[in-house]
């Protein structure tokens, strides 16, 4: 062959005779933009490449230019429907820096979100799979069923997705009289709603023989590519930053965590399942904690004790037109400045470990800050599974792996 | 450090093939059929019904000008850069004349409902309705002037729409009622005209099921 002209940033790829190069992408009907370049030989996948950085959005960037409680509704524009989990390590990271612990109210409502963001993010994860495979009673399930825990969540923060409640310090309300009830009703209908999942989705033939033995990550492989998340957790690897490295209310909490050997598409849907019921097992003993102890600690001293009567008439609910159990900021928070210093910190997101390193040189801006999806380690995983299924199998590979192109990118 | 977390190894359930064969089909067929009959809707038909959102919820935002005493921390904590302040001659009852104060407006162009400036004032001049469905005619109109910015936005919905409020159930999920405004207490909502058209989607919604 000859040489190909080659400039700077350029990639050549010859393609061999028989083979067409197809793309999926770049607007998806199912997950948003992205884009996946495969060749197949017939209808086999003879190369899959995902096109990293096709949706790029400067982020990290855009996070230098903003005051520190400002890149807490940036961030959380990467994966608007895990909100609490996407910003909460940025949260951690700078309060490492300024060297404050939330008290333990404040870190139970944030792992009580938290939670429910894992659910409402499985459901969505889960809804998306089955419409890859045709199967649209389960999209319109899970996103129905996914209304539940974002109407848990519009209770507790009031708003539906981006929710910006863990603050430095502390969090943004506290919940609301009638929130445990409704958190323990909606626990006990999805349980038994899990069981018509696997009933109607997972048990059923025409899916089983779509997932079972597709798309095998084997432990090894897994290892190698530094996949994250349920994926891993598939594949018989015991990880999860909540076992390895417990934050916030975790270390209180009696939890499982589900793992799977098969490391096949089947088994990373069933533990999402699985992940869902641990879950609602956190959601009633965070509620429980909650409503057992009296409703304070929920921000720091350092920035509630000085906090004047009217603060604390809005929290209470005394003044009618500004509702109830409000944690109000106090106006410092607006030109908050960290002092100089570098944190890191990771929490298992709904689709696995998300990590953030900060750096602050004492300014009103950050110095850095890096930013490590989960969905981005997991996406090169297609590269490796996909190779030698049938065309056909790339969407069972690609919902099963829950992967979100905005968080991919970001 | 106790770790009560634990990691617990499960199976995906194996079937024999009959047992694939048979019960998986069933399986799903019932829990179809069960639905067919009796599925959960929670379709919202949206202008002749709208929710009604409890308070809290983080809507449109509003000024209480009086109670606002121009310290800027709304337009510095917003991260869109929705809020500014413009200055303007108002009459100061304390040092009784005319001066320049500045007053914070917003363009909610630019808004992303985040609600810090309303947590951030000190003195609650700044406050939430609990609606979020407006139409502007422009997007001029979209940038508030400090007149438009102290009046309620105008709930266009709630002049003809039925408020609904959804509540939860454990058999249900969430189930629509209607929502009553003293009392609070709530009814089924099972109007003929209303089931009708959610009973076409949820046939839909059956049919990749069955």
């Amino acid at each position: 062959m000859e040489a190909a002209p080659r400039l700077p940033g350029m990639e050549v790829r010859p393609v061999e005779r028989h083979v067409y190069e197809v793309q999926i992408g770049p607007a998806h009907p199912g997950s948003g933009h992205m884009r996946i370049f495969v060749e197949v030989d017939g209808d086999i996948m003879v190369r899959v490449d995902p096109d990293i950085g096709f949706v790029h959005r400067t982020m990290e960037k855009l996070a230098e230019g903003r005051d520190w409680i400002k890149n807490i509704p940036l961030f959380e524009r990467m994966a608007i429907l895990d909100a609490c989990n996407i910003t909460l390590p940025y949260v951690e990271a700078v309060e490492k820096i300024l060297d404050i612990d939330p008290p333990p109210r404040a870190k139970y409502l944030r792992t009580l979100l938290c939670e429910i963001n894992r659910i409402a993010s499985h459901l969505y994860g889960m809804g998306i799979f089955g419409v890859f495979l045709g199967h649209s009673t389960l999209y319109m399930w899970a996103f129905g069923d996914r209304e539940v825990f974002v109407q848990l969540a519009e209770d507790l923060t009031g708003a539906r997705l981006t929710h910006s409640y863990p603050v430095f310090g502390g969090v943004r309300r506290d919940i609301p009289d009638d929130f445990p009830q409704n958190a323990r009703k909606a626990a006990r209908y999805m349980r038994n709603r899990l069981n018509e999942y696997a009933k109607i989705f997972l048990n059923n033939p025409n899916i089983r023989k779509r997932l079972e033995g597709v798309g095998v990550l084997d432990k090894n492989r897994a290892t190698e590519l530094g996949i994250v998340g349920p994926n891993v957790r598939a594949s018989g690897i015991k990880y999860d930053v909540r076992l390895v490295e417990p934050y916030e209310a975790y270390d209180e909490l009696d939890f499982e965590i589900p793992i799977f050997e098969e490391g096949d598409s089947l088994a990373r849907a069933w533990v999402r399942v699985e992940e869902i019921r641990q879950s609602l097992n956190i959601i009633e003993q965070a509620v429980d904690w909650l409503e057992r102890h009296p409703r304070e600690g929920f921000m720091h001293d350092r920035f509630w004790k000085n906090a004047p009567q009217l603060y604390k008439d809005i929290y209470n609910g005394k003044i009618d037109y500004a509702g109830k159990y409000r944690v109000k900021l106090m106006p410092l928070f607006a030109s908050l400045k960290v002092p100089a210093g570098k944190a890191s910190a990771r929490v298992e997101a709904g689709r696995g470990e998300m990590f953030y390193y900060v750096e602050s040189d004492g300014k009103n801006v950050p110095y850095r800050v890096r930013v490590v999806s989960p969905s981005f380690r997991n996406v090169i995983a297609f590269k490796y599974v996909m190779p030698g299924h049938r065309l056909m199998d790339l969407p069972a590979i690609y919902g099963s792996f829950d992967y979100f192109p905005p968080e991919w990118d970001r | 450090m106790h770790v009560p977390a634990k990691p617990s190894p499960k199976e995906v359930p194996r079937a024999t093939f009959l047992g694939r064969a048979v019960a998986g089909n069933l399986g799903a067929l019932a829990v179809g059929v069960k639905y067919f009959f009796d599925p959960n809707r929670i379709t919202l038909l949206y202008p002749h019904e709208y929710i009604k959102l409890r308070q809290g919820y983080r809507g449109y935002i509003v000024l209480i000008f009086d109670k606002c005493i121009s310290c800027a921390s709304c337009a510095r904590i917003c991260p869109a850069r929705a809020m500014k302040m413009v200055s303007i001659n108002v009459f100061d009852k304390k040092l009784k004349k005319y001066m320049k104060k500045k007053y914070p407006v917003i363009n909610y162009n630019r808004c992303i409902f985040c609600g810090f400036c309303v947590d951030v004032c000190p003195t609650e001049a700044l406050y939430h309705v609990p609606y979020h469905d407006l139409v502007y005619n422009s997007m001029a109109d979209m940038v508030l002037t400090l007149e438009d910015f102290q009046k309620e936005p105008e709930f266009v919905t709630a002049k003809e729409g039925v408020p609904v409020t959804y509540i939860y159930d454990e058999k249900k999920g969430l189930v629509k009622v209607h929502y009553e405004e003293e009392g609070g207490e709530v009814q089924k909502a099972e109007g003929g005209q209303a089931s009708a058209a959610t009973e076409a989607q949820g046939e839909q919604a059956q049919g990749g099921g069955g």
